[in-house]
């Protein structure tokens, strides 16, 4: 490919790392100043903080800034104006979409879009089909249900933006999904990583079709961090006979992040559109070398309906040290977004994160891709239960995969664990995002 | 590979932004108008987040 055309942005993408922090300051003066002006909520909250808009003018300042937490979206909201309440920045009938979060951690919150914002999340969208080489030539399926969830609407619109042909995969299931993905020659897919394993265990057990032989050459996965668990990856590009590419994002904020075609480990964050900081959990220092862990507070600086600035994301993140060899120069986000800091949870005083478990199981063969970890209680002792299913023709192996896998738990995790194994076929599946982590502690 | 004029661009997208606030005149009798500078609108803005705003900075 023409080097000039790798990127969606060629100008954006490459300013020097000074020239971004200052175009990001720029930009979060403003949505800071529109947000204040426009937003009830927001010029409550700042005002009894004792914040004024003009107090920012450097970096540090944005620390003043107050964070903002889901819980509080929920409080303000199924209020007047209905049913956004007073984060509402522009006049109800100028919103033209209603989407709102799946709800996993509590009552759904709604996002209220225009227009403008919806074409803004499209255009986030575009930064990250074209990094990982959607080019008008593909054809790109999306097998998703088409609903309130904002999942992969944006992708759709970006993709068709991008020139692609769109696929709708909406109301099919899963068979007909891949029959159709088979009829069509499709060369590209967006999907959770639990759904993309699904389809490739669907099409091998159910259809008798090895999806390798399918025309996918690459697949954007969103909703979950197994993209970039290097073990998840790997099971997926050899299933599927593609590259897998990780993108993430969310309702609230919007698609802050994608992997490059160089798969550098980890994913970019668009600086040109988002503003990361990374807070230690413990401190609440923000972090600004790399190769300290923390949670993700985010602003999008171009968002105007429900703003979202300083958004409490609760994502575990931290940044890389190296720069990636596609020249972009927005910063990588290692590994991905490892795990939430309400999902990260301690287990006998050790920080647990499920995709460090993942990461494991995923790697070791004669597993089935699905897996399920329990921790409950006995008296006063945390513990920890895995449950995990052995492949057909690998039972007489049980014992030593039992051994390795107690082995890599504990120098991944720190921790002991039950293992508990199950044939083939019997752990729950789930066509969006997995529920596999159960913490049965508080329910005793 | 040629070096990229954002400068011009940028004046481009200032015409055009100019064009649609001329047309706006038209808005409030004409629904068909109205809605499409909505998108239009939209689509600049992009644009501008795209390259005039990079200006600023570059």
């Amino acid at each position: 490919m023409n080097s000039e055309h790798i990127y969606w942005n060629p100008v954006l993408e490459k300013l020097p790392p000074e020239k971004i922090r200052q175009l990001q300051l720029i930009k979060f003066k403003k949505i800071l100043k529109w947000t204040y002006d426009h937003s009830r909520f927001h010029r409550q909250l700042y005002d009894n903080a004792g914040l004024k808009v003009e107090d920012i003018q450097s970096f540090d300042d944005i620390q003043r800034v107050p964070k903002v937490e889901k819980s509080m979206m929920r409080d303000i909201q199924r209020k007047e104006p209905f049913p956004y309440g007073d984060a509402l920045c522009v006049p109800l009938d100028e919103v033209t979409i209603f989407r709102q979060t799946s709800g996993t951690t509590g009552q759904p919150v709604y996002q209220p879009d225009t227009w403008q914002d919806w074409e803004w999340w499209a255009e986030c969208w575009c930064y990250v089909l074209w990094a990982q080489g959607y080019r008008p030539t593909d054809r790109v399926f999306i097998p998703f249900g088409y609903n309130i969830f904002v999942a992969f609407w944006a992708g759709h619109y970006a993709a068709e933006k991008l020139g692609c042909e769109v696929v709708p995969g909406g109301v099919l299931d899963t068979k007909a999904r891949i029959l159709k993905i088979q009829e069509l020659k499709a060369t590209a897919l967006m999907a959770t990583p639990t759904y993309v394993l699904g389809m490739a265990d669907t099409a091998r057990t159910k259809l008798n079709i090895d999806p390798a032989e399918l025309t996918i050459e690459k697949i954007t996965c969103a909703g979950e961090p197994g993209a970039s668990i290097s073990s998840t990856k790997k099971r997926m590009q050899e299933a599927w006979g593609a590259k897998v590419y990780d993108h993430s994002g969310a309702t609230e904020i919007g698609a802050w992040s994608y992997e490059c075609t160089a798969q550098p480990g980890g994913i970019h964050v668009n600086e040109g559109f988002f503003l990361v900081e990374i807070e230690d959990v413990e401190t609440g220092e923000i972090i600004e070398e790399p190769g300290h862990r923390g949670k993700m507070i985010i602003t999008a600086l171009d968002r105007m309906a429900q703003p979202c600035v300083r958004f409490d994301s609760k994502d575990i993140i931290e940044w890389d040290t190296k720069t990636c060899d596609c020249g972009r120069t927005f910063r990588i986000i290692k590994g991905g977004v490892v795990g939430r800091a309400d999902d990260i949870t301690k287990v006998k005083g050790v920080l647990l994160s499920p995709s460090a478990i993942e990461e494991v199981v995923r790697g070791i063969e004669g597993l089935g891709d699905e897996y399920e970890v329990v921790v409950d209680k006995l008296g006063d002792i945390d513990r920890i239960k895995l449950k995990i299913e052995i492949v057909s023709g690998w039972e007489d192996k049980v014992k030593s995969i039992e051994s390795r896998l107690k082995n890599e738990l504990r120098l991944k995790t720190n921790l002991g664990y039950r293992i508990e194994f199950y044939d083939y076929g019997q752990l729950p599946r789930y066509d969006v995002k997995a529920k596999r982590f159960k913490d049965l502690r508080n329910k005793h | 590979m040629q070096a990229i004029n954002l400068e011009e661009i940028d004046r481009q997208i200032k015409v055009i932004k100019q064009a649609v606030s001329d047309l706006s005149i038209a808005r409030k009798q004409f629904p068909a108008v109205d809605r499409n500078l909505v998108r239009l609108s939209a689509s600049l803005k992009m644009l501008e987040l795209n390259v005039s705003d990079v200006i600023d900075v570059n």
